[in-house]
């Protein structure tokens, strides 16, 4: 339990120099990489409800401490997003490529969309990216999900190998 | 006895109703009071926290974004450079049939210099100085970081290169231990016999100062186009035969009584230019 704790601390932290990191580097071609929601939408894949959420929700409430317009967004979309893949997780093999693309695809343009819907009601102020900066974000968050969670799965994952001997 | 790692897939806790609608009402509720609740001076407290402890990470993003940039661009350089080195390899192969073909043209013509009893051209010998000093009211005068001790005589030819091309730059006129002084080619007290790139039409190249540098006692008759070589004559007494002076820019007839045609001449080497020399120092009567 104390091994997977600590893995789990370590995969934040390594989630949080992934998202910088990334998110540095693609805004200079206008793209918003969100690495923060493919780790979390990874934990949910992997991780019971009872763990999961409150991850999930502190991946958010991460993000919202560094946000600068609302605080609390980011925990309220990520939590969305957890309810979809919570939801989901039955019914989608998530062990292929490219449903865990194409969901963390469509996830990326949900909270987006969920962020700028709540920061025109809050803040009556508009942080709407752009379609294309949405768009590619979203690509790139899709091109990187197979990676992220293949890590999750290989530090989360409780597989118990059964040895037959004959 | 066969040991068989058999992965059998985890079974899922079953989801109670309850718990899955539970938590998401949870912390959904929690991330909506965030938003509504004046949170102000809690979060900003937490904020700097969380700053202070998450800066190494920052710093590790950042780092590896800068190495990010820096490989594309190492990488880009590496590929140009391969390039570049199949062409200098290229280049270097061509050059050595080059070499080869000299060789072979030389022995040719030490053999046809004997035959003919010709003065063998002796190679050109010297040493490379550069630019210690100039003087802005005489701005086609050097001096240069080489002198007597170094084996520097009066009256030496010196040459420099520009744009990939050796051409005379001037001569030595005055020798102290250390350094010595050089005429270029532009001053007006400089003179050298030459010859013209086509035909045989000797010449007297002067400088001009402010004025352009122009070739004297071309005979009217001579064919003298725009763009043409001029080289040293090999009845120069100072210099030796065949090093590139310029190039024909401008060609006047003056007026009907004139027996010559003055030509105008850019000087390969620009006063301004000169930076590195090269002053031969073995070259002396009759070994042109």
């Amino acid at each position: 339990m104390l091994y997977k704790a600590f893995k789990l601390v370590f995969l934040f932290i390594f989630a949080t120099v992934c998202h910088w990191g990334l998110a540095t580097l693609f805004s200079f071609y206008g793209m918003s990489v969100n690495m923060m929601l493919v780790f979390a939408i990874a934990f949910c894949t992997v991780l019971p409800l009872e763990a999961g959420y409150p991850l999930v929700f502190l991946c958010g409430l991460f993000l919202d401490f560094f946000g600068t317009k609302l605080f609390g967004n980011n925990a309220f979309s990520f939590t969305v997003i957890a309810c979809i893949i919570y939801a989901l997780r039955e019914r989608i093999d998530f062990e292929r490529y490219l449903p865990q693309m194409v969901t963390v695809f469509l996830c990326t343009l949900i909270v987006g969309i969920i962020n700028s819907i709540l920061l025109i009601w809050f803040t009556s102020s508009s942080q709407w990216p752009g379609v294309l900066s949405l768009l590619g974000g979203a690509i790139i968050d899709g091109l990187f999900a197979p990676f992220v969670f293949g890590l999750a799965r290989f530090a989360l994952r409780e597989e118990s190998p059964m040895v037959v001997r004959r | 006895m066969i040991v068989i790692k058999k992965k059998i897939p985890q079974k899922r806790r079953p989801i109670s109703i309850k718990s899955s609608f539970l938590f998401p009402t949870i912390f959904l509720a929690l991330s909506f009071l965030l938003m509504i609740l004046p949170l102000g001076g809690v979060v900003s407290s937490v904020k700097a926290l969380l700053s202070y402890v998450f800066i190494p990470q920052v710093r590790v993003a950042h780092g590896a974004v800068k190495y990010a940039k820096g490989v594309h661009q190492t990488v880009r350089e590496l590929l140009e450079t391969h390039q570049q080195n199949l062409a200098l390899q290229q280049e270097l192969e061509m050059n050595h049939m080059l070499v080869t073909q000299a060789e072979t043209v030389i022995r040719e013509n030490e053999r046809l210099t004997q035959i003919l009893q010709l003065k063998p051209a002796k190679p050109w010998k010297g040493i490379w100085a550069k630019v210690a000093y100039r003087e802005p009211s005489q701005w086609n005068t050097i001096i240069i970081d080489k002198g007597s001790a170094d084996g520097i005589e009066e009256r030496s030819a010196v040459l420099s290169v520009e744009d990939g091309k050796e051409g005379l730059a001037g001569i030595v006129v005055e020798v102290a231990e250390k350094t010595s002084k050089v005429l270029l080619v532009q001053d007006e007290d400089f003179s050298v016999a030459v010859t013209l790139e086509h035909g045989q039409e000797e010449g007297l190249l002067v400088g001009g100062g402010v004025h352009p540098v122009r070739i004297k006692y071309i005979p009217l008759q001579a064919q003298v186009q725009r763009g043409d070589k001029v080289y040293t004559s090999a009845n120069s007494t100072l210099f030796p035969a065949g090093i590139l002076v310029g190039y024909v820019r401008n060609v006047r007839e003056d007026s009907s009584f004139q027996t010559a045609q003055t030509v105008e001449v850019v000087p390969l080497v620009r006063s301004a230019a000169v930076k590195e020399l090269f002053v031969i120092s073995s070259l002396r009567k009759g070994s042109r």
